[in-house]
């Protein structure tokens, strides 16, 4: 009974994946942390940079979320449910794949870094937006769009420490940041965050600890949204 | 045929059981305004509800298996905190307050005395989160629940998904917290004209409707806004309610307007719990009221009133008090 029921799943899945395979295309959304030329990948551990204050990076995780693809400025293509937590520590969350169902052609994407305030109101949510991955606030509700942590002989605080927990919905404190992208290229489609754009545009020596919603948040996250581009 | 027929009659009862423990469970007493929690995300249950009643009682929540919510919020004292001014134990700025009654959620949009948490199914974040208070984070509570060896199966019964969540566990006791309502006082059978106010809580009501109704208006007895009813500020608190929220001037010493229901037990009063007795309450409306900038309008004039006014109003007020809600079994530790 259990062999039989184990043979039609897995003639089930196949079936759907070749059904699939007909009519979809699967688009390739990849995204590469970095530090300027150098790839940052913290899985197994810290990333040492060869900046002359032994700046190392020790967690990157951040939002992206509504993915829109648009020809011409019209919007021709939206995923559903479009939340992605994106963690320089897991290598599973580098990868995006999108289903084109029918071959649409675009030359634009657009997204938010960050989680939308509609979304922010809507009570406890599952998959990326659970609250147990870590990017969400508990004294004050709301997602952490963008986590960056690291170390700096720049700061004088414990351990030459920074933190960066950028969030806030509220106006005058929204720091959702809208992106937008020509794409060349639809089927890969490449995006960089490089971190060193980041670091190069702050002062760590007076900048180094923000953890909540506020102006400081705001202007850093207009910072951080500077960091991503498509190749 | 004859099975047939049996099917259609089982049918029959369970939509009927269905819709009767529906009804039970959670329901909007007449003349109430339609909440504010939306339900479509988090159809009511009888098993969701269990199993948030079991969460909410239950010490898993706390770092050292210690403290549950119940802790903070005893039924007896219409869910608030027996005795503590200030909740114990807890660090910064939550624990520079005094744990509000808990009833009628579904009415309520922003949560917390200063409105920093935005919905119903955030608010167990808090307690967990804090370090002094509960010192525990969410993903170590699901990764315990899931450890556990009747969890599972009450996930699976409420949610059809063995594999517990943070979703999944904020929404339960979501769900326990929704069916606290507290509509059943005397005032209500009054209202309902199955029973009579005495002629010195009939002109308590008049006075409180003279002077009370604007910001703790019925039937839900608070108009759910944030105001500054004028009290000096604690030196030692410093405390600003909405403005450390909001970032606004404007919002100032504006505290949530709690509900006046059931106040006979959740004394001590205010977000600090500076007040022990109603008669203190009353002597703070109409002799304490500090001036400020954003003191509310209706509060700029003082209140007169006569000692024996203030002793009708508070004959009103205990006509608020809902023992069916505070000794109703379902909302009592889970025996089973
Ligand atoms: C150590 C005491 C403590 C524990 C434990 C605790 N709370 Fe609270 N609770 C408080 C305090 C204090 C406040 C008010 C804080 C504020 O306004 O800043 C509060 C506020 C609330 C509110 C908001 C009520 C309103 O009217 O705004 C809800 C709902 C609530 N708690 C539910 C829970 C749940 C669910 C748990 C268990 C996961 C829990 N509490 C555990 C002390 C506690
Ligand atoms: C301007 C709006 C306003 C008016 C008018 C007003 N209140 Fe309040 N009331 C509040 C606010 C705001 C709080 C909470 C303050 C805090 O938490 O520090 C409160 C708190 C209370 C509490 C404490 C409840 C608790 O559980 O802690 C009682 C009791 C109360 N009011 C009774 C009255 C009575 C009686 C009157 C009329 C004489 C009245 N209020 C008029 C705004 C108002």
């Amino acid at each position: 009974m259990k062999n039989l029921s184990i043979i039609f799943v897995i003639v089930f899945v196949s079936s759907v994946r070749f059904i699939s395979a007909q009519t979809n295309t699967a688009m390739y959304i990849s995204i590469s942390p970095t530090y300027g030329a150098n790839v940052v990948d913290l899985a197994d551990s810290s990333f040492l940079t060869n900046d002359s204050n032994n700046l190392q990076i020790d967690v990157l995780k951040f939002y992206i979320s509504h993915f829109q693809f648009l020809k011409a400025g019209i919007n021709v293509l939206e995923e559903q449910n479009s939340f992605h937590l994106v963690d320089a520590s897991d290598p599973k969350t580098l990868q995006i794949i999108i289903l084109n169902k029918q071959n649409i052609v675009f030359d634009q994407l657009d997204f938010y870094l960050g989680i939308d305030s509609i979304t922010t109101v809507s009570g406890a949510m599952g998959g990326d937006l659970d609250p147990t991955k870590g990017m969400y606030w508990s004294w004050q509700s709301g997602y952490i769009n963008c986590k960056l942590e690291g170390k700096s002989k720049l700061c004088s605080t414990r351990n030459n420490e920074f933190q960066f927990h950028l969030g806030g919905y509220q106006s005058p404190f929204n720091t959702l940041q809208a992106l937008e992208f020509p794409i060349s290229n639809t089927e890969h489609i490449h995006i960089t965050f490089d971190i060193k754009k980041i670091i190069e545009n702050i002062n760590l020596a007076t900048l180094n600890h923000v953890m909540s919603p506020n102006n400081v948040a705001l202007q850093l996250s207009k910072t951080v949204s500077k960091a991503i581009s498509i190749k | 045929m004859k099975a047939r027929r049996y099917f259609l009659l089982c049918i029959c009862f369970v939509v009927s059981a269905f819709q009767f423990t529906e009804k039970s469970l959670f329901f909007v007493p007449d003349t109430w305004p339609k909440p504010k929690y939306d339900f479509s995300k988090n159809p009511i249950t009888e098993s969701k509800v269990e199993l948030g009643r079991k969460l909410f009682y239950d010490p898993i929540f706390s770092g050292d298996n210690t403290i549950s919510c119940a802790s903070c919020h005893s039924q007896y004292t219409a869910f608030t905190h027996v005795d503590h001014a200030l909740s114990h134990g807890i660090e910064d700025r939550i624990g520079t307050r005094n744990s509000p009654a808990l009833m009628n959620l579904a009415w309520q949009k922003l949560f917390m005395r200063d409105g920093a948490v935005n919905h119903l199914d955030m608010q167990a974040l808090a307690p967990i989160s804090n370090p002094l208070e509960m010192d525990e984070t969410i993903t170590h509570v699901v990764s315990k629940l899931q450890a556990n060896n009747l969890y599972p199966t009450l996930f699976y019964r409420a949610f059809g998904d063995s594999i517990i969540t943070g979703e999944h566990t904020l929404k339960a006791i979501s769900q326990f917290m929704l069916t606290l309502i507290s509509s059943n006082s005397r005032y209500d059978s009054v209202m309902r004209k199955q029973a009579n106010f005495s002629e010195q809580e009939k002109n308590g009501y008049r006075l409180y409707q003279q002077n009370c109704s604007s910001c703790h208006p019925e039937p839900l007895f608070t108009n759910d806004e944030f105001m500054n009813n004028g009290l000096p500020t604690d030196s030692t608190l410093k405390d600003y309610g909405r403005l450390g929220v909001t970032k606004n001037p404007n919002d100032s010493l504006k505290f949530k307007v709690p509900t006046l229901r059931n106040v006979e037990f959740s004394y001590p009063y205010m977000h600090d719990g500076r007040f022990k007795r109603l008669s203190e309450v009353l002597k703070h409306y109409t002799s304490g009221i500090r001036q400020s900038n954003t003191l509310a309008n209706v509060l700029q004039k003082p209140i007169v009133l006569t000692s024996n006014e203030k002793v009708d109003i508070i004959a009103f007020l205990l006509t608020l008090t809902d023992k069916s809600f505070l000794f109703n079994p379902k909302f009592s530790y889970p025996r089973k």
